[in-house]
């Protein structure tokens, strides 16, 4: 794929996609946002950006769970309209970006099964981007082995699960491990994958996968410490793909307790500076926080480029920030919580 | 000239309304459309204002009609638009409709609620009957080939282990005893994996039967038409069941309990058939009260979104004003024509008297230092002219409004490219049709873009069609064949040419020197005929052609810079008249004016005789500017006395102009300036070197605007702005550039004029020689067929290339001689509209949504 010819299949829907971007709301939406009083408020001001009537429909009074719905719904019409209109290798590409979903949904169903839940209380919650067809069947497993068996193996995860079949039952350890591991394939394949499309897909991509990799590396080993999760099995969890690989995981593996997973990213000055400005101190950014905005830093980067599929995943991750930002502050609001309303990570 | 010749006066008006008016007040005005509201309250956000639960109410009253006329257009039941539009209705009405549309959904819900539930008993019933028709077959088959006799298959074989002891009895079947089985309904495209998934996770012990039902069935839910298929699944077991069950379930399959004896199967058929008919009965009735229901309210429907969408705007209005600390008045502010104030005040008048208040609501003319807003009256015929004109940009306040001029000189300009009389008349027939149709036309609304194109641009059609008749006539072009009407100025004469001669020698040349060829008077009215057999007929077109375009062209630029004396006239502005239009009318004159005239002098003093030395204008323009007229040949020579030292004088005068209009007028702005300084004179006339200086990239024209200092006396804010030397010097240095160069490139463009309608006519010519002029030359019946045949293509052709393609060529090429030649003269367009709250327009909108 090069640039030259990269119009003739990708141009419309790079027009769109930079147009949809165009839409995302602005700082000066948000300082409006968060003066709202109530949800009714709330819909008002969005009704004059880009979401326009998207609540028009619904009755009063709002619930945030609707517009967490409509967002999201928002966001997938306009992600199936360019699946729909997407050709080899951005199809390909795009399917990629929705296995993310398509792990966090297996995850949640099995999570789900395991409380005794019933699947049709679970269905709903599912991030609609991720489904497929045999998802509602997914409770019938009671193992990773049969449930690779009898469900996943018709599914694009089928290969990415297969080093997890090892595993005896379903309980809360095993299914964060099989999350983690599940994520760990993706993501090392997805790298892969764009690094076979090269130019600046891959340059872009790689930055974004390395990114994404290295966070998870890093949120499991702080999760894991004061869990029963062996150091070894902790390591098998790493995405290889990131920027620690290997020097900084093989680090990560041998770290107890957060200060030396503090040392590790000292070697690193892109997670430096996102440990050493983060605390959990009431009023400054959490860890988390601040990964987020580095993604959103990153990911407003790939639209400085043409000719290259990194915007369209950019978007995805961009709108799914935005999501969380509209619902952070329409949850203050409706809770009438207002002290921290402003800690949303502002993307332009 | 009316008031199109300038925007109407505007007054910034304050308005008082007594909070119980205001309502009313604001809908009289909105039924009046004469005023725009501005907004008070800028930094507020949306939903901070005051009316905002107003308009909250009505955005719910929309939502609710939005959710009717879902459901009217799922019956397909007609909306029919109002025979009139309703009055924006009163504040109380506003209650009255909002318990009406309450009440209208919830008895919505309500019968959809049924609905819903009688459609899917009938669903689950229809399932059923179709399970019960399909069983027998799959029992059977099942048998036959459970019995073993037709198991071919070994692993067939294994799933039929000997029947434990414990097997109950119910559920036995046939022969084989204890399999067991489910029957259900699934969505027909998930039957593969469905089965897939069965096989995978039962390890192949179960055993599945399906059947498509044929005819489509009803989501109860959505109302869609789903396809799905009947299918028993056979197994054994109690943890096979649950499994089954759990799989069924997570793909959204219906159970139904099945008897399993062909007997109480045949029974339960019975049952349920005579269930299905009742439930058919209570469900068109159910629907049957919904349709009347919906029907009912069908024809109130679009009345009631204009009402919802007035009382909203008004609201929209009202959360613009500010209110005062007494909470009594509502405060505004209002752009409104001048001459319309009274029926303004009238209007407040009727709504304070509607609302019951007595205390008048004040209009009060103000001061403002803000630019007002061009309003332009128009009516239906110079609409589009003025559109025209505002998508180039909008005039300043006040400023020359070119739209006047348009009405004629853009059909003109038109027809000079598009002469032909034939396609004229054709052009105008189907402008005079949409023109006669119009309200007709007006009232089916049409989406289609093109159409509407055409339909708003009727009247400019109507008279590009008939300027184009008369170019045509004067061109003597109709189809590109020519009339002769008055007879030839020219014939052979009978005493010079036999017959024989004129017959046998094709190229005969009359001889315009000798007067016996000629009948002495020339042909009256346009082009003689005789040019349309004659071999020179675009030589001679060509040149008569080049300098018609020459003069009109340059006589449109100079009713341009005469505009622009005019806006300099109207706003006091001296410097403007001295240092920009003296020397741009000088040097336009002193080189194409000239060229005019010699051009007329070439027309009436050269004759046939002196053709051979007739002065060749363009060399000698370039003589002109080289000061060199050499003697060979005779065509460069100059052919009056003192031509020489004439044009000279021309030339210098020209040349002149450029440093007058490069320097004075910086230099008698940087004069003022300092003398403003000294006296320390808050003055208007200044600064207007300095405001416009945002130069235009694209540099064809936009720079060369005229200045004047209205604007700056209007900012209010002259204490602040530096007047500097050098950025007005730059700011002159381009716009002299573009003057200078312009006139010449301008000129130059105007051939245009010649250019398309050379083009045309050949193009014309073309299509009748190669195509109909062929079946006209055949005799007989074969030239009867032919005609008949070919008189197809060529009306095709003529109307699809000659009429829309050539026509919208030369429309846009008009388009580019105002915008760009003429209006580039005086033309500031740095306005904005004037855009009055109207309720026709708010509803135009909404309809269209």
């Amino acid at each position: 794929m090069n640039s030259l010819n990269f119009n003739i299949d990708n141009g419309y829907l790079e027009g769109l996609v930079r147009g949809f971007k165009g839409g995302i709301l602005k700082q000066t939406d948000y300082l409006n946002l968060i003066q709202c009083e109530t949800l009714e408020d709330l819909k008002l001001h969005l009704q004059s950006t880009d979401y326009g009537n998207f609540l028009a429909n619904e009755a009063s009074p709002l619930q945030v769970s609707v517009i967490d719905d409509k967002l999201k719904e928002k966001l997938v019409i306009e992600f199936q309209h360019m699946r729909n209109q997407s050709v080899t290798p951005l199809a390909t590409f795009l399917d990629y970006i929705t296995y993310s979903y398509m792990i966090d949904n297996i995850v949640l169903l099995i999570t789900g099964t395991l409380h005794q839940r019933a699947i049709s209380e679970l269905i709903p919650k599912c991030h609609p981007l991720g489904s497929f067809e045999q998802m509602e069947a997914l409770h019938i497993a009671s193992t990773p082995a049969e449930l690779y068996n009898a469900v996943l193996v018709d599914t694009p995860l089928a290969s990415y699960f297969i080093d997890c079949i090892s595993e005896q039952d379903l309980d809360e350890l095993n299914i964060e491990i099989i999350r983690n591991a599940l994520y760990k394939a993706y993501l090392e394949d997805f790298y892969k994958f764009c690094q076979t499309l090269g130019d600046s897909t891959g340059a872009y991509m790689s930055d974004a996968l390395a990114f994404e990799a290295d966070r998870r590396a890093f949120i499991i080993t702080i999760n894991s410490f004061g869990t029963e999760l062996p150091k070894d099995d902790r390591a098998k969890l790493y995405p290889r793909c990131g920027k620690l690989f290997p020097d900084g995981l093989a680090a990560l593996a041998r770290a107890d307790d957060y200060e030396q997973v503090r040392a590790v990213a000292e070697y690193y000055s892109e997670y430096r500076v996102l440990f050493e400005e983060s605390s959990n101190n009431p009023g400054e950014k959490t860890l988390e926080d601040k990964f987020f905005e580095y993604e959103v830093m990153l990911m407003k980067k790939a639209f400085l480029d043409q000719f290259h599929f990194g915007i369209f995943y950019a978007y995805v991750k961009l709108k799914e920030q935005e999501s969380r930002n509209i619902i952070w502050i329409a949850e203050c609001v409706a809770q009438r919580h207002r002290a921290k309303i402003d800690s949303y990570i502002p993307i332009f | 000239m009316g008031s199109l010749y300038r925007s109407e006066e505007m007054a910034a008006c304050q308005l008082f309304l007594q909070a119980e008016a205001a309502y009313a007040s604001i809908s009289e005005l909105g039924e009046l459309g004469l005023v725009q509201f501005k907004d008070m309250n800028p930094d507020l956000n949306s939903f901070q204002r005051k009316f905002v639960n107003e308009v909250r109410r009505c955005e719910e009253m929309e939502r609710k009609l939005r959710f009717l006329e879902k459901e009217i257009a799922r019956d397909q039941i007609p909306m029919p638009d109002p025979k009139e539009i309703p009055n924006s209705p009163e504040p109380r009405e506003m209650i009255l409709l909002e318990t009406t549309f309450e009440k209208l959904e919830k008895e919505m819900n309500e019968v959809n609620v049924n609905a819903t539930t009688l459609k899917k008993n009938f669903l689950d019933l229809t399932e059923l009957k179709h399970i019960l028709t399909n069983a027998q077959t799959f029992f059977d088959e099942a048998e036959f080939e459970i019995d073993g006799s037709t198991i071919s298959m070994s692993d067939r074989a294994a799933v039929l282990p000997p029947p434990p002891p414990t097997a109950s009895p119910s559920r036995t079947l046939g022969p084989t005893g204890n399999i067991r089985f489910v029957a259900g309904v699934v969505l027909r495209e998930r039957i593969p994996t469905f089965e897939r998934l069965l096989w995978r996770s039962c390890r192949g012990n179960v055993f599945l039967r399906q059947k498509e039902i044929d005819t489509p069935l009803e989501d109860p839910n959505t109302g869609e038409e789903v396809m799905k298929s009947v299918f028993v699944i056979f197994f054994q077991g109690e943890q096979l069941k649950a499994k089954v069950k759990k799989i069924c379930e997570g793909f959204r399959a219906t159970l139904y309990q099945c008897p399993e004896t062909a007997n109480e199967r045949r029974e339960m058929a019975a049952g349920i058939q005579t269930r299905i008919e009742d439930l058919n009965t209570v469900l068109s009735q159910s629907l049957d009260h919904r349709h009347r229901v919906l029907v009912s309210i069908a024809d109130d429907m679009k009345a009631w979104h204009m009402k919802v969408r007035k009382i909203k705007a008004v609201y929209h209005v009202l959360n613009m004003f500010n209110v005062d600390v007494t909470q009594k008045y509502l405060i505004g502010e209002c752009w409104c024509a001048e001459r319309h104030r009274s029926r303004i005040e009238t209007a407040l008048r009727t709504g304070t008297e509607r609302s019951g208040s007595s205390v008048p609501s004040i209009l009060n003319r103000m001061e403002t230092t803000e630019h007002p807003p061009t309003y332009n009256c128009t009516n239906k015929f110079t609409k589009v002219f003025q559109s025209i004109v505002d998508s180039y940009g909008v005039a300043g306040y006040r400023e020359v409004n070119p739209a006047p001029f348009t009405i004629v000189t853009f059909p003109f300009l038109f027809s000079l490219m598009f002469g032909d009389s034939g396609h004229g008349v054709l052009m105008f027939m189907a402008a005079l049709a949409m023109v006669v149709m119009e309200t007709k036309l007006m009232q089916t609304k049409s989406d289609n873009e093109i159409w509407n194109i055409f339909f708003g641009g009727r009247y400019i059609i109507l008279l590009m069609g008939g300027f184009s008749i008369y170019a045509g006539l004067m061109y003597n072009d109709i189809f590109s064949k020519s009339f002769n009407i008055f007879g030839s100025g020219w014939y052979p004469h009978p005493q010079r040419y036999s017959e024989h001669t004129i017959d046998h020698h094709k190229d005969l040349t009359l001889d315009p020197t000798n007067n016996s060829d000629y009948r002495g008077h020339p042909y009256p009215f346009g082009m003689d005929p005789v040019w349309q057999m004659s071999l020179n007929k675009i030589t001679w077109l060509n040149s008569f052609k080049m300098k018609i375009s020459i003069i009109f062209g340059v006589s449109q630029m100079f009713f341009g810079v005469i505009l622009s004396l005019q806006n300099s006239r109207y706003f006091r502005n001296s410097v403007n008249i001295f240092c920009e239009f003296l020397p741009q009318m000088l040097f336009l004159s002193c080189i194409f004016g000239y060229l005019i005239v010699l051009i007329l002098y070439k027309w009436i003093a050269i004759n046939a005789t002196m053709s051979a030395c007739a002065p060749s204008l363009l060399i000698d323009l370039i003589n002109m500017f080289l000061l060199n007229y050499p003697l060979e040949p005779c065509s460069s020579a100059e052919f009056y006395d003192g031509q020489k030292s004439f044009q000279s004088f021309l030339l210098l005068l020209a040349l002149v102009c450029v440093p007058w209009l490069l320097i004075a007028k910086p230099i008698i702005l940087k004069r003022q300036h300092s003398k403003k300084q000294v006296q320390l004179l808050n003055n208007n006339d200044e600064f207007e070197g300095r405001k416009s200086t945002e130069i235009n990239l694209d540099g064809e024209t936009q720079t060369s605007k005229q200045k004047d200092g209205r604007k700056d006396s209007h900012t209010g804010h002259e204490e602040e702005e530096e007047f500097s030397f050098g950025e007005a010097f730059v700011h002159q240095c381009i716009h002299t550039i573009e003057y200078c160069l312009g006139c010449i490139s301008h000129t130059a463009s105007y051939l245009r004029l010649w250019a398309l309608s050379l083009a045309h006519a050949e193009l014309s010519e073309v299509l009748w020689n190669m195509v109909f002029r062929v079946a006209l030359k055949m005799s007989g019946y074969t030239g009867l067929i032919a005609i008949f045949i070919l008189f197809t293509p060529w009306a095709v052709l003529t109307i699809a290339i000659l009429l829309l393609m050539e026509g919208l060529s030369a429309f846009l090429h008009t388009l580019r001689l105002h915008w760009v030649e003429f209006q580039s003269k005086f033309y500031k367009g740095d306005g904005y509209l004037f855009d009055p709250f109207r309720f026709d327009k708010i509803i135009e909108v909404s309809a269209d949504d």
